[in-house]
């Protein structure tokens, strides 16, 4: 017994060397975000203590070129409601002519604006915090888009923290389309550059040219359809006969986050609940 | 014993906020990622136990992983970097006990021998660094650069850091 005492004794910065290793190495495994730990997460409450503090100081560096882009979609918005407001007219002038009511659109989207307090783009797997989370009812895999296109999906919801899975993210994949076209492909980051994605899968037959929008499918309740993720740049060599690669640049300006919207779809608990439902019947 | 406690503890705190807020948001060219906060294990006296440095190393590396959600991969590089510590000082200095002082510096064990010690400290933790980071999309060439790149980089930030600390002193 005292021999084993006096073996743990004297190795015991081996132990301890040993120890610590292993812990990190577990830690470091769970390749998968979705399995992180909250506390060690920028979500977490040292990481947001940290962030909130310095985010009230960057916030005020990004205000010009954040307001320039304000304006301008100010500008496309107050001609969007003129047009639509003529719209209306003529429409209340039909309705009028043969008595018909107007159904309501549904509108199972909300909005939640929240600030991003850190970002990253230069990692091969990057996260964005926002100052928003579970008592502001988000909750993970919603949404998130800023006023450019796509930025990511929740992952890790804090009380009032959360943190995103950001497009510039391997793990994250975004089912999208080019405009006009129905044929769907699935968007991916390459790891190279934080302006470019690559969009895959995309069947041989899609017409599409240089230039063209790329669009969310809205084959997922997380995004609604429509909603500008890229611009076709270029195609990419591929070794698969069937589909095609194009090279994208994307809309979002990730060096330049500060304020985005958390889509929550008031539906999307039916719309789960209907596939599980249909997967359990299928096993 | 107290005072230089106290300095090791503010300096852990200081190189982990200064590396969260402003080192992490460099990166020059994409490449060049400076890693400062190795400082504090480059530092750590000689006289401390081993045992307290891994662990201390350990705690490093994971308030960084919290702050850059890099889970585990700063943790496991900092207690392999504390274990190897040693071993490189005696390299270039094999006589420990002549150290006037415990702590690795110029004065301790000589501008060359330090200025060797620090780099080859520096150069070891990006290797790990990138090393394990750059599992998943391997490409060679952007990998020796970026370990290239972020040494030099990191390295003269912490000559920068070291100058400061001394004219304190």
């Amino acid at each position: 017994m005292r021999n084993l005492i006096d073996f743990i004794v004297r190795y015991s910065s081996w132990f301890v060397f040993v120890i610590l290793v292993t812990i990190s190495l577990v830690l470091l495994c769970e390749h998968n975000p979705w399995h992180h730990h909250l506390y060690l997460s920028s979500a977490g409450r040292i990481g947001t203590g940290v962030y909130e503090l310095s985010s009230e100081i960057n916030g005020y560096f990004g205000l010009k070129s954040i307001n320039a882009d304000l304006q301008r979609r100010n500008a496309s918005l107050e001609a969007e409601v003129i047009r639509l407001r003529n719209e209306i007219d003529r429409y209340a002038e039909a309705v009028y002519a043969d008595t018909m009511k107007l159904i309501e659109p549904l509108q199972p989207y909300d909005f939640i604006i929240a600030k991003v307090i850190n970002n990253s783009i230069s990692r091969p797997y990057n996260y964005i915090t926002i100052d928003r989370g579970e008592l502001d009812s988000i909750r993970p895999e919603m949404g998130v888009v800023d006023q450019n296109g796509v930025v990511g999906i929740v992952n890790l919801v804090s009380p009032h923290y959360a943190r995103v899975i950001s497009l510039l993210n391997p793990n994250f994949r975004l089912s999208c389309k080019v405009k006009g076209n129905d044929a769907f492909g699935s968007l991916v980051w390459d790891g190279k550059n934080h302006n470019e994605a690559l969009l895959e899968e995309l069947p041989r037959h899609t017409i599409y040219n240089v230039g063209d929008t790329i669009i969310t499918s809205g084959y997922s309740a997380v995004f609604p359809e429509g909603i500008p993720v890229g611009i076709v740049k270029a195609t990419e060599r591929t070794i698969d006969d069937n589909f095609f690669t194009l090279r994208v640049s994307l809309l979002t300006d990730f060096s330049r986050l500060s304020n985005v919207r958390v889509i929550s779809n008031k539906y999307i608990d039916e719309i789960k609940s209907i596939e599980d439902n249909s997967n359990e019947n299928d096993e | 014993m107290s005072k230089t406690i106290l300095f090791f503890a503010s300096l852990f705190i200081l190189l982990t906020i200064a590396q969260a807020l402003v080192f992490n948001q460099i990166c020059l060219f994409g490449v060049a990622l400076p890693l400062v906060f190795i400082y504090f294990i480059i530092k750590m006296p000689m006289s401390w136990p081993t045992t307290v440095c891994l662990i201390l190393a350990f705690l490093l590396g994971l308030s960084i992983d919290i702050l850059s959600n890099t889970q585990g991969l700063n943790a496991l590089c900092c207690t392999l970097l504390a274990s190897c510590r040693r071993p490189i000082l005696r390299l270039y200095f094999p006589r420990e006990e002549e150290m006037s002082e415990p702590e690795p510096s110029s004065k301790s064990i000589g501008l060359a021998e330090y200025l060797k010690y620090s780099f080859t400290l520096t150069f070891l933790y990006c290797i790990l660094f990138f090393v394990i980071e750059s599992l998943t999309f391997f490409d060679f060439f952007r990998l020796i650069i970026k370990i290239i790149a972020s040494t030099i980089l990191s390295y003269l930030f912490i000559l920068a850091l070291d100058s400061l600390s001394r004219r304190k002193q």
